[in-house]
């Protein structure tokens, strides 16, 4: 393939991609990591022999796509054009798939969407409640996409908005159209993307760099993962948009290196840009030069921070700097650095095609967009979903989430990841909206969306997310490291019931010290997942310290398992199963679990058959009473 | 030698037919300083004052490295840089520069520079720049096969050596070359005594009472993959942390050697090496085992039940996270998310994620890994 | 290079450009308590001893005087109610670190359990050595809580001849956390 050398030849190549692949049936096979991990690969090619063996190929086509996102349901088959819907697919299904819906274009019942109210089964993707409530933008190449190959990319009408920016606009008008589009950024802080660019623009120094932050850290956030896995092409030309308004010539993809398949996608990507000449020198002919070079992220929260992830691209320790002065006026090498998510970045040739009006509408006016979240805990449906912004968290979790699973009861919320804080039932209607949420002492972060129930217990997720910053912080300077170390004591002695009630004031005046005191963002928004659960759920936190009990029955030191002889059959489940080699068989023909051994994982309560259920979660002190 | 029309430019040397090294500047006191440390280094120097003349000089002479002033009147520095691959893409080219230029010299070392010496440098660091320069030209005149070899036996003479592992690595350097000239040494000998006690390290690290010379002979391979990465990454100091990342990869961990070998071939201290090795996650300083199982304790994991399936692993496994067992096959680890959060809770075998294994599943996983790694022993 | 006026504690002082708000202060005999902070050094920003209020364009934020660089017409306040919070609870933090802050604000006891700060990892020592030594010996090992000042072995014997870092330590125990045989 030659490069392309102006928009007119990339229309022209559209054209003959378009063209010769003509209205063929396609069966899309989610390729996410989710369903990589249920069996997608050994699927596809199930798929791919069978069209053969059928000598189907030259009308269908089996394509490897990008995550579809209802994980929970994982391996997605979706089949085109008539958007059918097969979940939880085998490759033991293929046969059948093929010969019923390909050939008969009949349906496989038991493969489709069962309503769980009404028990109907549903047979297109579009009305599955999961999608039906949903807003796709970003996420729709992915389920038509197969990310190893442009040709998908440009048949939807990829790198358009690239020689649009190019050769109708102006760099100073497309920072316009993203100011006038109200885009915040996607990572965390929501800072107006638009204004940020144009700062790198106006700084003097040169050269300038183009960054995309692909070091998504959130735990429980995975929606950069999918994009960069499923569409990477839309970030790189988001990338070379922005390169062009802010005067760049390089750029870089800082990505994980915990998602080697981003990796790997990214890089492929990359090279394919390069060959059809929308990167290198002289774009489609427009004189514009631009490169992307692929940054492999070595495993720390801390370095997803500007300026940390600066020096890690410069090679060195990824710590951020004690600087005053913004990276998008002095980052990598000190040059101006205009460094943006990879969400953020994927929304660029949107904007940029359909016009800021067009993205105004959607969202509320603080908020603009829509917005992907990963809907992940406890919850039904889980996967990641895209919505316009200003949807209420109830919505999601109730409508598009269809509930908590198992009828237990709403707890929290969890949003914003470490930096972010969890909410409570009363604030289920919320918006999310950047403003909002920050209002509400959590943070939009970078979407992670953690629903827990009644069996969660909020000292041990305060516990969990200061464990994890003292980990994952750089430790440089005292107010977060040390801060965080008390923190981190403090909070394991509550939920091993030895907290007191100076300890919860400790806590609130840590807080309010390291929100202020701390060297980076980190620092400063490490407290939220604390200050929130003092402030939604003090009840729960004073149970652990005056009563010595923990509610939700998480907590270690504070419960223990118990077989009751009455109803113990002794059929020896729980023993086989014990990991610890805790269960013992009495005289008696019934089992006891040894409490020096235990080590509280809990699984003879959920081997223990149903019909008995003589497993039970005590108190520890009622059951150190009882002995 | 005899430059056509041209006053200015000097040459200086033994042998003018051949230069190590073509110096072009137009303070005429810096050449003469660098001529000067240079000789008296063992290398011979020529020097240029101005960019058309240096050129011409690096057509004549093929230097293995040209130092190059950014600041000259005529052509800039910076296309002279451009055009001396042109002329041979084997030279090195080490950019010099004003004090407060760095960021030039930054830039120019993106552009394909090796490295650069801010004015004033001291002669330590002229030599030792030039000596890792002329090794890396080597590498690139040799064709690709047998490159490794010529790097680890340099011909040209070396100045005195300066610090202890830098003698370890010439040492290392020489006994391979001593191996295959069938050469017996004093110095040979003398370096064997580092190379013996770093075997005996790594040997111990190994946890394996292994033969000297099979230590030695794991060394040296290892060495060499390590060259053959800082190759791959063009020699940038600035992609540390990814060529780390690639000796992780390769190796399973970071044996202490290969920092040291790094340390000198990239001309990064060791302790920048050590720090970013002890920082991330990615990087292990003990062996680990050949297989390691990665239980997610992301935010998604922890609330439905990562660290029980953490517990369960421990206790089918007998190891703690962190740990490797004793014969090395599995080494458990914790990570902060894998990103695969609507399968949670998630354990991860060499990359391959598990959604929630059972109890029996992981059994008969961790099974058939042992008995895979008992057939490979025995055979 | 240009100077800039600015007010610190209602005093004027004026300072060279490039100049931090800390060696402003200092240079004006202004005290603003520092740990980390070392003239020859580049600045670190890491006790946060120093922070101080500041105002600029009518907006008054909290930051590390060692960091922030000095502009015309700043405001800045050493010490207010806030500051001496958030000092107070450093100095517990560090207890036993720097006892004369602690007697300064009436510290006598931390209220947490200080059993690992030997070392403040004011990071002096270590960037003596790279920055003014040339030497590399030190680094920091670890991040988050398990951050501690270590010592590449291959080089430490460096450190028999040298020593000059000692006098600057805070803690004086740094020897010990560096693992150097003779502490």
């Amino acid at each position: 393939m030659s490069k392309l050398k102006s928009p007119g030849e990339l229309e022209a190549l559209r054209h003959e991609i378009q063209s010769k692949r003509g209205a063929k049936q396609m069966i899309t096979v989610c390729s996410g990591t989710g369903c990589l991990a249920c069996g997608a690969v050994e699927l596809t090619a199930a798929f791919i022999r069978e069209i053969e063996k059928k000598e189907l190929a030259h009308k269908v086509e089996v394509r490897p796509t990008g995550c579809h996102g209802f994980c929970e349901r994982g391996p997605i088959v979706v089949i085109l054009p008539q958007k059918i819907c097969y979940l939880r697919a085998s490759v033991e299904d293929v046969a059948e798939i093929v010969e019923k819906t390909l050939i008969k274009g009949e349906l496989v019942d038991r493969l489709l969407y069962e309503d769980p109210e009404t028990g109907k089964r549903i047979r297109y993707v579009d009305d599955i409640p999961f999608y039906k409530h949903q807003q796709r933008i970003l996420l729709a190449g992915n389920v038509l996409i197969d990310p190893t190959n442009i040709w998908d990319y440009l048949a939807v009408g990829g790198y358009a908005a690239l020689a649009k920016a190019l050769f109708e606009s102006t760099p100073e008008e497309i920072i316009d159209i993203v100011k006038e589009s109200g885009l915040r950024g996607r990572g965390g802080g929501g800072f107006p993307t638009g204004v940020k660019w144009e700062t790198t623009r106006n700084a003097s120094a040169k050269p300038k760099y183009a960054i995309v932050n692909a070091d998504e850290g959130d735990p429980g956030a995975y929606m950069d993962r999918s994009l960069l896995e499923g569409n990477p092409h839309g970030i790189i030309e988001g990338l070379i948009i922005g390169a062009y308004a802010i005067g760049a010539n390089e750029g870089f993809i800082y990505v994980r290196r915990e998602y080697p398949l981003a990796c790997k996608n990214t890089r492929i990507a990359i090279e394919q840009a390069r060959e059809y000449g929308f990167l290198g020198t002289d774009i489609l002919g427009s004189g514009f030069d631009f490169d992307i070079s692929v940054h492999h992220g070595a495993g720390a929260f801390v370095s997803g921070e500007s300026s940390a992830l600066m020096n890690a691209i410069e090679g060195r320790v990824g710590e951020p700097r004690p600087k005053y002065v913004h990276t998008s006026v002095k980052g990598l090498w000190d040059k101006p650095s205009c460094l943006n998510n990879v969400e953020t970045w994927a929304n660029i040739p949107f904007i940029v095609t359909k016009g800021a009006g067009w993205f105004k509408r959607m969202g509320t006016p603080g908020s603009t967009g829509t917005k992907i979240f990963s809907l992940v805990g406890k919850v039904n449906n889980t996967g990641l979903v895209e919505v316009p912004m200003g949807m209420s968290i109830r919505d999601i979790i109730f409508k598009i989430g269809a509930g908590i699973p198992g009828n237990k009861k709403f707890k929290a919320v969890q949003t914003g990841g470490p930096s972010g804080g969890v909410l409570p039932e009363k604030l289920l209607d919320l918006p999310v909206d950047f403003d909002e949420l920050t209002k509400a002492g959590s943070m939009m972060g970078s979407g992670g969306m953690i629903v827990m129930d009644e069996d969660t217990c909020m000292v041990d997720t305060a516990r969990y997310y200061i464990d994890f910053l003292a980990h994952e912080s750089c430790g440089k300077c005292v107010p977060c490291r040390e801060g965080l170390r008390q923190m981190l004591k403090i909070l394991n002695r509550i939920t091993r019931g030895e907290g007191t009630m100076e300890d919860i004031g400790l806590l609130e005046e840590l807080c309010s010290v390291i929100k202020v005191a701390s060297l980076c963002g980190l620092g400063q928004s490490s407290v939220n997942p604390v200050m929130s659960v003092l402030k939604y759920f003090g009840k729960e936190v004073e149970a652990h310290v005056k009563d010595k009990r923990c509610p939700a029955g998480v907590c270690k030191n504070l419960i223990a398992f118990h077989i009751d002889p009455e109803k113990c059959k002794g059929c020896g489940l729980c023993a086989k199963n014990c990991p610890a080699n805790a269960i013992t068989k009495t005289a008696d023909k019934v089992h006891v679990i040894d409490q020096d051994l235990c080590i509280k994982c809990g699984l003879c309560i959920s081997v223990c058959p149903e019909k008995f259920r003589a497993v039970e979660k005590v108190p520890a002190f009622q059951f150190q009473n009882a002995v | 030698m005899y430059l056509n029309n041209n006053e200015e430019a000097t040459l200086f040397g033994s042998n003018p037919q051949h230069a190590d090294v073509v110096v072009i500047d137009d303070d005429d006191s810096m050449c003469e300083g660098c001529r000067q440390t240079l000789e008296a280094g063992g290398f011979r120097a020529a020097v240029a004052r101005n960019g058309n003349d240096g050129l011409r000089l690096v057509r004549h002479t093929r230097p293995h490295v040209a130092l190059v002033d950014l600041k000259m009147p005529g052509i800039p520095g910076l296309e002279v840089m451009a055009k001396i691959p042109q002329i041979d893409s084997s030279i090195v080219i080490v950019v010099i520069t004003g004090h407060g230029t760095i960021d030039t010299a930054v830039e120019s070392m993106k552009i394909g520079a090796f490295d650069f010496l801010t004015k004033p440098f001291d002669p330590e660091r002229l030599l030792e720049t030039v000596q890792r320069g002329i090794k890396l030209s080597e590498i690139r005149k040799t064709p690709a096969s047998t490159a490794k070899e010529t790097m680890a036996a340099p011909k040209q003479p070396m100045p005195q050596k300066v610090d202890k592992h830098e003698v370890l690595l010439e040492g290392l350097a020489m006994l391979m070359h001593g191996y295959e000239a069938g050469l017996e040494r004093q110095d040979v000998l003398n370096e064997l005594r580092y190379l013996e006690s770093e075997a005996k390290y790594h040997a111990e690290s190994l946890g394996q009472v292994k033969k000297r010379e099979k230590a030695i002979l794991d060394i040296i391979n290892q060495l060499k993959v390590v060259d053959e990465i800082i190759e791959k990454h063009g020699f940038r100091k600035n992609a540390l942390i990814q060529i780390l990342l690639d000796i992780q990869a390769r190796l399973n961990w970071l044996p202490r050697h290969t920092l040291k070998w790094l340390s000198a071939r990239l001309g990064v201290s060791l302790a920048e090496i050590n720090t970013i090795a002890h920082f991330y996650g990615a990087f292990s300083l003990e062996p680990r085992g050949r297989h390691t199982i990665e239980v997610c304790l992301g935010t998604a994991c922890h609330v439905r039940g990562g660290t029980d399936l953490l517990a369960k692993i421990s206790a089918l496994l007998g190891l703690k996270a962190g740990e490797t067992d004793t014969q090395q096959i599995f080494t458990l680890k914790t990570v902060h998310c894998l990103g695969c959060c609507a399968l949670a809770p998630v354990m991860q075998i060499d990359g391959k994620p598990y959604s929630n294994p059972s109890l029996d599943q992981m059994k008969k996983l961790f099974a058939s890994i042992q008995n895979e790694e008992e057939l490979v022993c025995r055979n | 290079m240009g100077t800039v006026a600015m007010k610190i504690d209602g005093k004027n002082v004026t300072a060279d450009e490039g100049k931090t708000i800390l060696q402003a202060a200092l240079a004006a005999g202004i005290d603003i308590p520092h740990m980390c902070y070392l003239e020859q050094l580049e600045p670190y920003g890491a006790c946060r001893l120093c922070m101080v209020e500041v105002t600029a364009n009518k907006r008054t934020r909290m930051v590390a005087s060692c960091a922030y660089p000095v502009k015309e017409g700043l405001e800045v306040k050493t010490d207010s109610e806030a500051l001496r919070k958030v000092r107070k609870l450093l100095v517990e933090l560090l207890w036993p670190l720097a006892p004369e802050l602690a007697e300064k604000y009436g510290i006598t006891a931390s209220r947490f359990s200080n059993d690992h700060t030997d070392c403040s990892m004011c990071g002096k020592c270590v960037r003596y050595c790279s920055e003014i030594k040339k030497k590399e010996v030190l680094y920091f090992k670890g991040r988050g809580i398990e951050r501690e000042i270590a010592a590449v072995p291959e080089l430490v014997s460096e450190c028999v001849y040298c020593q000059e870092c000692f006098k600057e330590c805070n803690g004086g125990l740094i020897l010990k956390q560096a693992g150097m045989p003779w502490a």
